[in-house]
């Protein structure tokens, strides 16, 4: 290969000008725009100072000039052989209980979960003998219980945990018997719970309410003793004294980083036999179509790109989407008002949002603006939802979606015979 | 319980918020409350508030229902006992009310303590009752993201309905004027804990910054707290083939969990 | 002989007419009572009937000549024939003048019978096929029996068979004529609709003047009192009477933006079937379009049974725009406009069954003072840039600024802005309410809920009163119109101005100067709220004249001007059709071949832009003046005031 770099005036100047109608394409036709190696008219590599840097917390740009520079990588790369294993802490002998009643949703440890184990933390950290309790209810993936696994990083020191078949579907008059005999035996301090929907937050006011406690539900701040909720209608905060019983929102506290712990699992009090007077029949197959817009977690929307509706229809099947459409598509009469995203027809909050053929009209964006992860499928590269995008596929829906439909089906095939039920969160 | 009485529900109502300009209205759960029980088929419907005999209370009249029992009480007051005496008189099959009030301190609390207090079972976020084959009530509870769950319960019981259950019927301005609020007698007890309540208008909430844990220089600290990952624009792809194109899609849609994939759990 | 049986005859015709009468009189008194006076009413009937009536059917100057021969050749005839042949008046020049009127009438029916060889489709048939012959046959019949009398042919014509063939015309013809108008047949039109035009519920209309503003609710619920019209005998006794007015000439059909596109409403049939309501019985006679995606046949009602219970289906009624160019249209002058409100009103304060977001929107207004159930407190968040007065502050302003709703939505307020900019280069010393502003009730109103509106006007006319000002002005035809005309029921008179208007008239005082503007064909859409509710169709023209735009007028344009589909919270409760009206009216825009449509309304605005691109552009009047404005080069001041 020549050694000789060769200038493409024409594609340089346009990829300085950033006003050029075909800037955008030009630089996404160079590959990833923001890595693209653009030559100056010398030939020179030269830095597009719009394409590097990241936006400050007051909106303005900011370019690091150190650009990760020697020294603080150097120091990076020297700290992390002693990550690998944090400290260990250890707490022999507890006098003092913060009980934390985690979610576990799928088994797992949320977010939400380290946040909640996070304040229990900091509310432990005020004495030395004070230990962290997980009660964990239901099966649990991954060794979690492992020491050096999820719960130990997340800052659990002892874990009382009622697993079993009795103990995975919905059983509030179980646990809450559960949660009394914890209470009997250690006394704690605290009982915290994340405020989710049916778990934590159901926890928390059975409990308190046999422990004719008054608890603190939607709790987003504790200091000095006293913990600040957020009460009826967002519109107010309510400040009082630290109750026993706590149920906090996400993001309450940092989670556990620095320190690894015991996971000791502790003996299980014995329970009273509960008689169930509500009894769980099990998940109910819903139907993708049939949930409620606003709800939805994965929503395939339609625009006017879409000339095969048929197809479409198809595609949101397979995938177990719930759909959407534009207004545009709404008004020509090829989808139900109701189905309408944007800020005229419904906000989603879904975790997954593939626009087919969508542009991105303002409304439309703004009705979106909750969703986690957009996907957008469009002949138009230049067009806003494909700013919007975190992935974007320009080209044809239909090709597009015949080969996802394909693909999908190639990836079910094996799996089919476990029944289409999606993992309920 | 037998078929051939008639059954009776309470929905008990309170007086809410709207949460933008804070002005007295129907509470929207209680609503959706009320509007679940007109649509169960041979139950009598019969609401129950507690509190301030507020003309917002109209708007649950404007629904179809010809009076509201207003048990009268300060505002200081404690809801439950006088909630709790006037169901046992009442003695319903079904409490339904909603799950979260719009004012005060909006804890969830009153439906619990009213079960506890009259020894029945709750069941939380409910959007559909239905009568099953055994005496028993088929109750669809709310799950996240559209799910639902089954759950039978026996009457008599206590359900919270969940912001997912049908929407509220129109509140209509005839029937809320002609409507009765009536008044019941009945005595209050005081809350004495309400006094360590600090009402205060809502903070925004700190957002939560990403600390660099290994942070040695300020510039690094700095970074690690603004630095936006995903508002600068995603990935593009145009040259790919259509099928090179979707399995990207599939990808990113398996890593997200919204596609079922036996992956192990 | 025919001469000893015609007076009786006509005696008995006329006392069957009479006894249909008073049972028609009766359906109609089965309506609510109404404030009307009855004499001054009858007297100013026949000026009504021809100068304001005559000015509306004259638009069609074919129809307009047919009807005066044809009318006129009648009446005059009738009452020739009642004094030759009723009362045996014997002279011959009366005789020859009854010839002469019975000619003329033959003409006008030959005219109506050429009409109803190829009627187009918005005319009903039926036994409306069946008149123009019957109106030849009492013209023909009458002029060979006058014969005689005017002593053209011998006294003893007519005797023996051709007495049997002309007696046969004689009961033909007035039992079409007479039997028809009392009893409900097309010549009721004649009958009802000359009292209507005695006893309408709008006298103002008459004499040039203009009466849009729809009427006060009363609000009480004491007894059992429906609020709002649930069933026919709910309407006032002078609607009822309106209906049965209708000729069934469909000109409000052929101008319905509704029915055009597909959605179930037809301005026609549903007056047609407020008349079977209040007479009773089943639509299975009509005979013209039906509301489009719906049977005829169906529909059954009375007085006294709920008409959306079986005679009009809900959808109708929230099909409307409340464009009013049924009203404009109509030559009988009916009010479909109120009719429909007024059953709104009780879907909306009774059942409750508003479609669509219908509810939520009414909840947000009555929560929040706005549709979009926007904080009330952020309503000068759009003009925190523009450095407002604030009546708050400076109590006293010439123009009291009225910003509506638009402060919420992004697109509105580069209208505000451009306002604003427009008014601080003209110097006007102006303020606007800001938080205290509250929504017109305008909207709350068309979707029948007069509590809301008579709860928001109220509150606003309260803030109102505390300042002093000139006259207000605004951007938004809606709050124009409300402000203006539905106030005053309310106790808030004011002197209101829509921007248009009033950006003219500092055009013409020379406070603004505009440069000429260049490029591309622009029309100008008038929007249904500042024109024909209010007839302002002249000033938005003057002032793109004076920025030296030479308008492409569209076909439908001014009093004829087709809705954007965004009155009468059609968006709201979105009623689906077979098209939208704003593609429809893109369309009529798009024949002009102009690259801009000038519109002077925020929600035509909306609705317009809605449509997909490729279009024309729109734009506000307010923008386009905006950016043609002349600096006046005072930048010391200007600077010290900014």
């Amino acid at each position: 290969m020549s050694s000789i770099i060769r200038k493409d005036p024409r594609k340089n100047w346009i990829l300085r000008n950033r006003l050029h109608p075909l800037h955008q394409q030009m630089l996404v036709a160079e590959g990833a725009g923001n890595n693209a190696v653009v030559r100056g008219p010398s030939g020179l590599i030269r830095k597009n100072p719009h394409n590097i840097g990241f936006i400050g917390p007051n909106g303005i740009k900011r370019i690091d000039r150190l650009g990760g520079s020697g020294t603080v990588v150097a120091a990076g790369q020297r700290g992390e052989a002693v990550d690998t294993r944090l400290p260990l802490v250890q707490i022999s002998n507890p006098e003092s209980w913060i009980v934390v009643v985690p979610d576990l949703a799928g088994g797992r440890l949320t977010s939400h979960d380290r946040d909640v184990l996070g304040q229990a933390r900091q509310l432990a950290a005020a004495n030395p003998a004070c230990a962290v309790v997980a009660l964990v209810f239901g099966d649990l993936s991954e060794n979690l219980a492992d020491d050096s696994n999820g719960l130990a990083l997340a800052g659990v020191d002892r874990l009382l945990h009622f697993s079993g078949d009795d103990w995975n579907g919905y059983c509030p008059e179980q646990e809450l018997a559960a949660m009394l005999a914890v209470h009997r035996q250690l006394l704690p301090q605290h009982w915290l719970f994340p405020d989710t929907h049916l778990s934590g937050n159901d926890r928390a006011l059975r409990l308190a309410t046999r422990l004719e406690e008054r608890p603190a539900m939607h709790a987003w701040q504790i200091r000095d003793g006293r913990v600040t909720c957020r009460a009826g209608s967002e519109r107010n905060d309510v400040t009082r004294s630290l109750p026993k019983v706590v149920a906090l929102l996400a993001e309450c506290a940092m989670p556990v980083d620095d320190s690894r712990h015991e996971v000791l699992p502790m003996a299980l009090p014995e329970l009273p036999g509960v008689l169930a007077r509500i009894q769980d029949a099990g998940a109910v197959a819903v139907d993708p179509n049939q949930i409620a817009m606003a709800e939805a977690g994965f929503i395939l929307s339609a625009g006017n790109g879409i000339h095969d509706w048929e197809q479409f229809h198809e595609a949101a099947r397979v995938l177990g989407a719930t759909e959407g459409a534009s207004r545009v598509a709404v008004d020509d009469g090829f989808m139900p008002r109701f189905r309408q995203v944007g800020a005229t027809g419904t906000w989603v909050t879904a975790r997954v949002y593939v626009a087919v053929g969508i542009s991105g009209a303002v409304q439309h964006l703004q009705g979106i603006g909750a969703c986690e992860k957009v996907i957008a499928i469009n002949t138009d590269a230049g067009c806003d939802m494909v700013k919007r995008a975190d992935l974007s596929v320009i080209g044809d829906s239909q090709e597009i979606l015949a080969a996802l439909i394909e693909q999908v089906k190639a990836l079910r095939q094996p799996a089919a015979s476990e029944g289409g039920r999606h993992h309920v969160a | 319980m037998s078929l051939d009485k008639s059954l009776k529900v309470r929905v008990l109502v309170s007086v809410g918020q709207h949460p933008k300009s804070g002005r007295e209205r129907r509470a929207d759960q209680d609503s959706r409350a009320l509007e679940l029980a007109l649509g169960m088929p041979g139950f009598s419907v019969g609401l129950l508030h507690a509190g301030s005999e507020s003309p917002a209370l109209r708007e649950y009249l404007g629904m179809g229902v010809k009076a509201i029992d207003v048990l009268k009480q300060p505002s200081s007051a404690d809801v439950v006992p006088a909630l709790v005496q006037a169901l046992r008189n009442d003695s319903p099959d079904l409490v339904l009310c909603g799950t979260r009030a719009e004012t005060g301190e909006a804890s969830g609390m009153t439906p619990y303590r009213v079960a506890n207090a009259l020894g029945w079972p709750l069941v939380p976020a409910v959007v559909s009752i239905s009568r099953g084959s055994d005496g028993t009530y088929e109750v669809l509870q709310a799950l996240p993201r559209g799910q639902r769950r089954l759950l039978k319960v026996r009457t008599p019981f206590v359900a919270t309905v969940d912001p997912a259950a049908a929407e509220a019927r129109q509140s209509a301005f005839g029937p809320a004027q002609r409507g009765q609020l009536q008044a019941v007698a009945v005595a209050s007890v005081a809350d004495p804990a309400a006094n360590d309540l600090e009402f205060s208008p809502a903070r925004k909430r700190p957002k939560r910054i990403a600390a660099a844990r290994k942070a040695t220089t300020a510039a690094e600290r700095f970074k690690a707290a603004t630095v936006k990952s995903a508002s600068k624009g995603g990935q593009v792809l145009v040259k790919e083939t259509a099928a090179e194109k979707a399995s990207a899609i599939l990808n990113l849609l398996v890593a997200e969990g919204v596609i079922a994939v036996d992956s192990p759990s | 002989m025919l001469n000893a049986a015609l007076p009786w005859l006509l005696a008995g015709f006329l006392i069957v007419l009479g006894a249909g009468a008073v049972r028609r009189i009766s359906l109609w008194r089965a309506g609510r009572p109404a404030p009307v006076d009855l004499i001054a009413g009858l007297m100013a009937m026949p000026r009504r009937y021809l100068v304001d009536l005559h000015h509306v059917v004259d638009r069609d100057k074919a129809m307009s000549n047919t009807h005066v021969a044809t009318a006129g050749g009648f009446v005059a005839s009738m009452a020739l024939i009642l004094l030759v042949h009723g009362f045996g008046v014997d002279n011959v020049w009366l005789a020859r003048a009854l010839l002469l009127t019975t000619v003329v009438m033959f003409a006008g029916a030959v005219l109506v019978f050429r009409r109803r060889l190829n009627p187009p489709s918005r005319l009903s048939k039926g036994p409306w096929m069946r008149l123009p012959k019957s109106l030849l046959v009492f013209a023909a019949t009458f002029f060979i029996v006058t014969l005689p009398a005017a002593g053209i042919l011998p006294d003893g014509f007519g005797s023996g068979i051709l007495a049997f063939v002309l007696l046969a015309g004689i009961v033909a013809g007035l039992g079409e004529m007479l039997l028809g108008m009392g009893w409900a047949g097309p010549m009721k039109h004649a009958f009802a609709g000359a009292l209507h035009l005695a006893f309408h519920r709008r006298p103002e209309r008459f004499g040039g003047g203009r009466s849009t503003g729809l009427k006060l609710l009363d609000l009480d619920t004491a007894g059992d009192k429906t609020l709002g019209v649930a069933k026919p005998a709910d309407f006032t006794w002078n609607q009822l009477l309106g209906f049965d007015a209708c000729v069934q000439c469909g000109r409000c059909e052929a101008m319905c933006p509704a029915f055009a596109a597909g959605q179930p409403l037809n301005p026609k049939k549903l007056i047609q079937d407020m008349v079977v309501g209040l007479a009773g019985g089943t639509d299975a006679n009509y005979a013209g379009s039906p509301y489009p995606g719906k049977e005829v046949g169906k529909a059954k009602g009375s007085a006294i049974e709920v008409i959306t219970e079986g005679l009009v289906s809900q959808e109708t009624l929230w099909a409307c725009t409340t464009c009013r160019a049924c009203v404009e249209e109509c030559p009988m002058m009916i009010e479909h406009v109120d009719a429909i409100v007024d059953m709104r009103r009780f879907l909306t304060l009774e059942k409750g069954t508003t479609p669509g977001k219908g509810s939520e929107t009414l909840q947000n207004l009555i929560a929040t003072d706005n549709p979009h159930g926007n904080d009330p407190a952020s309503r000068t968040y759009w003009a925190a840039d523009q450095n407002l007065p604030v009546m708050a502050d400076v109590k006293e302003a010439d123009v009291l600024f009225w910003v509506s709703d638009g402060a919420f939505d992004m697109r509105s307020q580069r209208i505000l802005r451009a306002f604003v900019k427009i008014m601080k280069t003209a110097k006007v010393n102006f303020a606007v309410l800001g938080d205290e502003e509250r929504d017109c009730g305008d909207l709350a109103r068309r979707l029948g809920d007069d509590a809301t509106f008579q709860s928001l006007a109220r509150r606003n006319i309260e803030v109102l009163k505390k300042y002093r000002f000139k006259r207000i002005v605004t951007t938004d035809p809606h709050a124009f119109h409300v402000l203006k005309n539905e106030y005053p029921d309310l106790g808030g008179s004011y002197e209101v101005l829509h921007h248009t208007r009033f950006i003219n008239e500092l055009v013409e005082q020379g406070r603004l100067q505009l440069n000429a503007r260049t490029g591309g064909t622009v029309t100008y859409h008038d929007p249904c709220y500042l024109g024909r509710y209010n007839g302002e169709y002249d000033a938005p023209r003057a002032v793109l004249n004076a920025m030296g735009i030479q308008l492409a007028e569209m076909e439908r344009s001014g009093f004829r001007s087709r809705c954007c589909g965004g009155g009468g919270g059609a968006p709201i409760t979105d009623i689906p059709g077979e098209r939208r009206i704003a593609d429809m009216r893109m369309d009529d825009i798009r024949a002009t071949g102009a690259e801009v449509v000038a519109v002077g309304c925020q929600q035509c605005t909306a609705m317009l832009e809605g449509v997909v691109e490729p279009r024309p552009e729109v734009q506000d009047i307010a923008e386009m003046v905006a950016a043609q404005l002349v600096d006046v080069a005072e930048p010391a001041t200007a600077r010290e005031v900014a």
